[in-house]
């Protein structure tokens, strides 16, 4: 018979004396990730890795402290990078449509922004004053009474040849006339009637003649007046030029090396000679007119100045290093940009000023943080990030631009080159999926940075560990912690590792445990944590989690749910069964049922024909037929049929960890040997009849515990778990301290016939010869019907 | 500008329109408010002009459009009538209770004749500003005597405002 495990192999305890500390304000604080030194040499490797394709995924469940480790790492790396070019947007002369991108050396983007809208006031005073001179002023007049004594000079000579063949030129409301005159005046309509016909003919022949040769004169007058506009023209260029260029050449001399910069200079100098009638006007000024005809103006004078505006994208004149940006909420638009619109007169109208950076602007030339799952979430974030990382460019573009959705005219502003190193945080089945499932996700994040969940115990890692906690403490603001109560902390680390030989490194649930440890210490008025506050704090988070588990265990004490904890029974064993909830986890008793009768050699799983149960769970009820195979019926053939369930289970059920109590429930009923209700069994078995690893081995025992205790402990209760979890046990105190008073034990069994030993008190060998017995029988009445019958009564039709 | 014109106050502003040069009438009123001078608007219906249109062959070539376009004398009276009413309104938005005052008169003569009455109400010196002349350009300075039939004539037809002063 197997005797039960020792109280001290049932938890893992941490020795305060082997620290040599009273409290951690004595310790050195160490702010480290603990256990990842894979993660720290993949993150190392990848950050330093200036190729592309080199962006990181890492990876690992929350609160281990991927993003602290992230960013320890880049901000080391990120002091030593140069800060990146600023970036504007700029007017494009030639395509309005297609906003130019200019690169500038960091911190000079907003003092560029500045003196072009200091130059564009400049030129609003020094242009106007241009056009005041008496120079300009004699010089348009000029041009304007060429024009005019060009026009009276003609209609004069026209009017002296009209008036010394006896016809005056007369100036209409509209126009001009020819009458016959008498002396100096025009001919009374009168007179004229009394003239002889053939005179009449003649001044009418010579009217005609004059009108005609006046409309050849006129025809010419459009052509003069375009003429003298284009010197007009001419005039202004010349004097805008004057003024422009003094303050334009200054502007280009601070951007010798940028040649970018200087053909967008010269564009605009180009730009304000074509529109220099909008810098002579004031905002409330008539319009400019051209003998004294007011001239239309394309756009408001604001408007036209809008466009030597200067949108400054991104600067970094503050930076000491590279970028590293954490977007927290990347959706499409926070990523690449995007082009807001202002509302006029009921349109949405927008221009290169209203161009607004993304998450890449910001991060190009440093590092990008994102939260893999908030980016998955958010509609075409995903792709728009492969794209720019793809393309090497950040494109700004509206989703309804790029997905085809409107087709108004909008911007198409030029795409800015992105150097960038992305830094995706998310748990691993995202890493998993996205390599299995996006063919791009390979080649766009090589590196995988795959963080620990635990570190190995021991002597040294547990000082470490005890510096983190001292560290934490210290930064959060925490009492310090008494040497006792860091070996609690310890030794629940490795309860949340869920092994004695390991210790969660999870920051997050540190926190947590430390946070309510302290409040329960100033609960107690105390100075420091004690280790009776980490274990108030631990009882307390399962208290307010326990409400499930509390009414679990109240419907098998009422009788509702039936567990018995006493006698003994054929056919029944008490299987253990986990329920996790809400990230709390508790292990609760079930029963378990077998019934055998002569038949065709199945196991019948009812959890699966009421598709209760699940394929796992399915899968270790085959085995069970494939070890009463092997064991039993080598010579024969196995003639039974067997029902096996989890009683009272309408919830449905997973896993193979109930296998080796079901085919303990199995043989009890062939052998019709009663199994010792006291015990609760959990185990996979194989079809070789060896015990195998189960999860969650401390819950289970603990729901066992829980019940017995509830009930009262009398002294031969426990719990057969496999061997191999025996490293896994860190068992709370109530549970080592029954054990440790006989009132409770915990057995290790490796194979079935150490476990059917324990449960029925007989020996293994009689409880298979038992079973083979019985078998035995069943294939021999099973003979004995085929032989009477020439069929087999027990065999289910198959319908057609 | 002439040396006497300096120290000569513009007392009066003879301001011709005809309907074939309608002027700048705003640029005057405001040229008169500058001055504080009395303004005088007189809008010519030329006798000449309306003599032609009497004609029974009567066309006018439009300028600057040179096309043709026959005149009859109901039209002409109307469309000046129409051009004085509009004048006049003008010169009233602008002037408004002007302290030296202002008229506006419609007579139906030659230019010539017409400022020669307006002058023979003394008042010198004044500024005549002809037919479609800027009101501002500069000016001819002359003195009263020097101005006679023919002379009126030709200042009248030059787009120059002249500025008459006393004997």
């Amino acid at each position: 018979m197997i005797p039960p495990l020792t109280p001290d192999v049932l938890r893992r305890r941490c020795d305060p004396a082997q620290f040599a500390f009273a409290t951690t304000t004595e310790l050195e604080g160490l702010d480290a990730a603990l256990g990842q030194s894979r993660a720290q040499g993949a993150i190392e490797f990848g950050v330093g890795m200036r190729r592309e394709g080199y962006n990181l995924f890492a990876m690992g469940p929350e609160g281990i402290g991927r993003r602290t480790l992230v960013r320890r790492h880049l901000e080391a790396q990120a002091k030593s990078l140069p800060p990146p070019s600023d970036w504007c947007y700029v007017f494009n002369f030639k395509v309005p449509h297609k906003p130019r991108a200019l690169r500038l050396p960091a911190g000079q983007a907003n003092a560029f922004r500045a003196r072009m809208e200091r130059l564009v006031e400049d030129l609003r005073a020094s242009i106007p004053a241009a056009f005041e001179t008496d120079e300009y002023r004699n010089r348009r007049q000029q041009i304007e009474s060429e024009f005019g004594e060009r026009q009276e000079q003609v209609l004069g000579e026209l009017g002296d040849r009209a008036r010394a063949q006896g016809i005056a030129l007369i100036r209409t409301p509209t126009g001009f006339g020819f009458g016959p005159m008498k002396g100096d005046t025009v001919m009374e309509p009168e007179e004229f009637r009394k003239l002889p016909e053939k005179e009449k003919a003649r001044l009418e022949k010579l009217v005609s003649d004059l009108q005609e040769e006046l409309a050849r004169v006129l025809h010419d007058l459009p052509k003069w007046r375009r003429e003298t506009m284009n010197k007009m023209r001419e005039l202004n260029r010349e004097v805008t030029r004057a003024a422009v260029n003094s303050t334009l050449e200054e502007e280009k001399a601070q951007h010798g090396a940028l040649p970018a910069v200087q053909e967008y200079l010269g564009e605009v100098q180009e730009d304000i000679l074509e529109n220099a009638e909008a810098f002579r006007v004031s905002k409330e000024s008539e319009p400019p007119t051209l003998f004294g005809v007011p001239m239309g103006r394309a756009e408001a004078p604001e408007a036209t100045f809008r466009r030597y505006a200067v949108n400054v994208l991104i600067e970094h004149g503050d930076a000491t290093g590279a970028p590293i940006v954490f977007e927290h909420n990347p959706s499409h638009d926070a990523l690449v940009g995007r082009i807001e619109h202002l509302s006029q007169m009921g349109a949405l109208v927008t221009d290169f000023t209203l161009i607004k950076a993304g998450a890449l602007h910001r991060a190009n030339g440093g590092y990008l943080v994102l939260d893999a799952l908030k980016l998955l979430g958010q509609p075409f974030a995903w792709d728009a990030l492969k794209r720019a990382l793809r393309s090497r460019e950040i494109r700004t573009q509206s989703l309804g631009q790029e997905l085809s959705l409107i087709s108004t005219v909008s911007l198409e502003p030029e795409p800015i080159p992105l150097e960038v190193k992305v830094v995706l945080v998310g748990q691993r089945i995202l890493y998993y999926l996205l390599h299995a499932y996006d063919p791009e996700f390979a080649a766009l994040f090589k590196v995988a940075v795959d963080f620990e969940e635990d570190m190995p115990r021991g002597p040294e890692n547990d000082t470490a560990y005890a510096r983190v906690v001292a560290a934490l403490a210290k930064k959060e603001g925490l009492r310090p912690l008494e040497r006792g109560a860091v070996a609690r902390v310890i030794e629940q680390s490795s309860r949340e590792a869920a092994d004695a030989g390991k210790l969660a490194v999870s920051m997050q649930a540190l926190g947590d445990l430390l946070r309510e440890a302290d409040y329960w210490a100033a609960h107690e008025k105390r100075t420091a944590i004690a280790g009776a506050d980490v274990q108030r704090a631990v009882q307390a988070q399962e208290a307010r989690l326990g409400r499930v588990r509390e009414r679990v265990l109240e419907s098998v004490l009422r009788g509702t749910q039936l567990v018995d904890t006493a006698g003994e029974r054929v056919g029944q064993v008490n299987g253990l069964a986990v329920a996790q909830l809400g990230g709390f986890a508790f292990g609760m008793p079930q029963r378990i049922t077998a019934r055998v009768r002569l038949g065709s050699g199945g196991v019948l799983d009812i959890e699966r024909e009421s598709e209760l149960g699940g394929p796992i769970h399915s899968k270790g009820v085959l085995i069970l037929t494939g070890y009463l195979a092997g064991r039993y019926a080598l010579g024969r053939p196995l003639s039974l049929s067997a029902s096996l369930v989890f009683e009272q289970n309408y919830g449905g059920i997973e896993g193979d960890s109930a296998s080796s109590a079901e085919l303990y429930a199995l043989l009890s009923a062939l052998a019709r040997a009663p199994v010792r209700q006291s015990l609760a069994v959990t185990g996979s078995v194989n079809q070789h009849g060896d015990v195998q690893a189960i999860g969650s081995v401390n819950e289970k025992i603990e729901g066992f515990f829980d019940l017995c205790n509830a009930r009262g402990l009398a002294g031969g209760q426990g719990v057969l778990i496999p061997k191999a979890n025996v490293q896994h046990l860190m068992l709370r105190e109530d549970v080592v301290a029954a054990a440790a008073a006989g009132k409770f034990a915990v057995h290790a069994v490796d194979s079935v016939d150490e476990g059917i030993e324990l449960l029925t008190g007989l020996p293994a060998a009689e409880v298979h010869a038992r079973v083979e017995a019985r078998l035995a029988e069943f294939a021999e009445r099973a003979r004995a019907f085929a032989a009477g019958a020439g069929a087999k009564p027990w065999q289910k039709t198959k319908k057609k | 500008m002439a040396e006497n014109e300096k120290e000569v106050r513009i007392a009066r502003i003879i301001a011709c329109f005809s309907p074939g040069s309608a002027g700048a009438p705003e640029a005057i009123a405001r040229l008169a408010k500058e001055m504080q001078a009395e303004l005088l608007g007189l809008f010519i219906e030329d006798v000449e002009l309306l003599r032609f249109a009497g004609m029974p062959f009567a066309q006018e070539v439009g300028f600057p459009s040179a096309s043709r376009r026959a005149m009859d004398v109901d039209a002409l009276e109307r469309q000046m009538r129409a051009q004085a009413r509009a004048l006049e309104v003008t010169l009233a938005a602008i002037m408004g209770p002007a302290p030296a005052g202002w008229s506006f008169r419609v007579e139906r003569t030659t230019p010539a004749s017409a400022v020669e009455a307006a002058l023979a109400e003394g008042m010198a010196p004044a500024l005549l500003i002809p037919p479609g002349a800027n009101p501002r350009a500069e000016r001819r300075v002359l003195r009263r005597p020097q101005i006679s039939g023919e002379s009126l004539r030709t200042l009248l037809r030059a787009l120059r405002p002249v500025l008459i002063l006393p004997e």
